[in-house]
């Protein structure tokens, strides 16, 4: 169980970014997290894996606890070891490394060899467009094979938890909906439990348990995700439709947003 | 004819030299993205160290050539310790002073140690001469030279090959990035400073195995650092290459054309060579290629 309470951010000593984010990831679960641009989600994610640091930026109030232990102020690596590991936003690669040793890479803090070459033959049934990619320079790959290599690389360090930022931005329909398969599968026969940042709200209400929306650093609405997908302001804010089921404009949008941000 | 094959052979041996001092300066700009200055003194610390133990110490040529290893793993280990690392997360350029700053420091220190003298070990290795493609070379050259050799192919292997030359490799791209798959950068750091103090203090043996340990050795990291500039700072063959390049070009100019000027054409080659390079490719000749796709 991931549990993230009251979480402060502060960049630069003066950027406050995070004003008090709570929330809970159990064992198993996916749990989606969603917002518009500049909400916080991706500094959320970084607040919990401790990369945050190579940013300036600092969690200042708050906890995160993982299983019990408190990890924020831990090193990332220390972080890593103890499974959460985060896939990083825009799929980032080692790129002049090749596809197998960017997996190997994925392992670094691992020393059982057995258990690395049985979680590369995992990765592989995962994705077994990698294999075939096996000793290609990474930085060549299409957006979607770098996604599967990204989320290769994640299950290589035998993670309890993956926080996955944004897997389907720019990928086409299709591919979208084949890592959101993946990510359900691994979910399921790995047992990892998974939060998931995305844009596309309904594919993540799709196969999240839970979800959070959060906005200007806090989390402004929560619930079981079958739940909010019938919320009206989830349905006019992303999947864009209003009780009509009709499209609204963008200025219906806006009008949400502040009724919010002044709630909030 | 045969003085110009006499000139780019001897050229290319004295270029390993060179091509040595520029891999440990690449070593460290890769990992850390720092242009360090202090790898003349690491360099010329190492050639100290090697002499002390073969000369004054009068021990085997092997037990010196440990400990002198073991003496610059332990400098470079320090150096990265107590003036890099308290810099992590500062602007490059202070990093860059900082290196500045240990070089005259420690040149404060091998100055003292010397006090203007000049020492050598070439009279405790092998002499001669062999005669190779009609070209008779000395023998002390022949083993710098292969050192050199051994010592590109050696980090070839290694990094290819292990997983701390793997996570080199991976912190060189993207330092957050390697510290979210689980690498320590921090350490990778303080192993590079090891490994290219290592690497230079080889470079400062071989070097002071054809010319005497005295004032001017750890200047030649200046030398080492031009070579590394031509080469494209990132890139381990291009050292290689702008090192033969700058041997040859200094043998072979200064052969044809010291009687015509009156000499001194060998301590301008590299600059000449440097400008040219940069005029026409402004990241060196092995440059890191961004990857771009179209
Ligand atoms: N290193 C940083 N220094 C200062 N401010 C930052 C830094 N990183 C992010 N911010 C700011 O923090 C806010 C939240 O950014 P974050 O990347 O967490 O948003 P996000 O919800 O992931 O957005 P997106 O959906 O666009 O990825 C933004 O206003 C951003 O400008
Ligand atoms: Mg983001």
């Amino acid at each position: 169980m991931l549990r993230i309470q009251n979480v402060e951010v502060i960049y630069s000593d003066v950027i406050l970014v995070l004003k008090g984010v709570g929330l809970e990831v159990p064992a198993n679960r996916i749990v989606a997290l969603l917002g518009a641009n500049g909400a916080g989600k991706t500094t959320t994610l970084k607040a919990i894996s401790g990369v945050l640091r190579t940013e300036l930026g600092e969690v200042t109030d708050g906890s995160i606890e993982f299983e019990g232990t408190r990890i924020d102020g831990m090193n990332p690596e220390e972080i890593v070891r103890l499974g959460v590991v985060q896939v990083m936003e825009g799929r980032r690669l080692f790129e002049h490394l090749t596809v197998e040793e960017n997996l190997l890479v994925g392992a670094y803090l691992r020393k059982d060899k057995e258990g690395i070459l049985r979680d590369l033959e995992k990765a592989h049934g995962y994705f077994p467009r990698l294999k075939d990619l096996g000793r290609r320079t990474s930085g060549y790959l299409s957006g979607g094979e770098r996604q599967m290599l990204v989320m290769g690389r994640a299950l290589m360090a035998d993670p309890k938890t993956m926080l996955l930022d944004e897997p389907s931005m720019g990928l086409s329909p299709i591919m979208v909906k084949e890592i959101f398969r993946v990510i359900q599968t691994i979910n399921e026969q790995e047992g990892v439990s998974i939060l998931l940042v995305e844009q596309n709200a309904r594919i993540a209400l799709g196969i999240s348990e839970r979800a959070y929306v959060m906005e200007n650093g806090r989390i402004v609405l929560d619930g079981p995700s079958e739940k909010l997908i019938e919320n009206a302001d989830i349905k006019e804010f992303y999947l864009g439709l209003s009780d009509k089921g009709k499209r609204r404009s963008y200025r219906d949008v806006k009008h949400y947003r502040r009724r919010k941000r002044w709630l909030g | 004819m045969n003085e110009l094959v006499q000139l780019i052979v001897l050229g290319l041996m004295e270029g390993g030299l060179y091509a040595m001092v520029a891999a440990a300066i690449v070593l460290v700009f890769k990992s850390t993205h720092v242009v360090s200055l202090a790898h003349g003194q690491l360099m010329a610390f190492g050639a100290l160290a090697f002499w002390f133990v073969l000369v004054k110490l009068d021990m085997p040529v092997p037990v010196a050539v440990i400990l002198a290893l073991a003496f610059s793993a332990m400098l470079g280990w320090t150096t990265e310790r107590f003036a890099m690392r308290p810099l992590i997360g500062q602007p490059l350029f202070a990093a860059f002073l900082t290196t500045f700053a240990v070089f005259l420091m420690m040149d404060g220190i091998f100055q003292l140690m010397l006090k203007g003298e000049s020492v050598s070990f070439a009279a405790h290795l092998p002499k001669g001469n062999v005669m190779m493609m009609g070209v008779s070379l000395p023998i002390t050259q022949l083993v710098s030279f292969g050192s050199c050799l051994v010592l590109f192919l050696g980090l070839a292997l290694f990094f290819r090959y292990t997983k701390v030359g793997l996570g080199m490799r991976a912190t060189a791209e993207d330092h957050q990035l390697a510290q979210s798959t689980g690498i320590t950068v921090r350490s990778i750091f303080s192993h590079i400073w090891v490994l290219s103090a290592v690497v230079a203090t080889i470079g400062g043996v071989s070097l002071a195995n054809v010319m005497d340990i005295y004032y001017p050795l750890p200047y030649l990291g200046i030398k080492g650092l031009i070579v590394a500039l031509v080469g494209g700072l990132e890139s381990l063959t291009g050292a290689l290459l702008a090192g033969l390049l700058l041997g040859i070009l200094e043998n072979v100019s200064a052969g044809y054309l010291d009687p015509v000027v009156g000499g001194g054409v060998k301590e301008v080659a590299a600059y000449v060579l440097l400008l040219l390079v940069l005029l026409i490719k402004p990241y060196g000749l092995l440059g890191l290629v961004r990857i771009e796709r179209i």
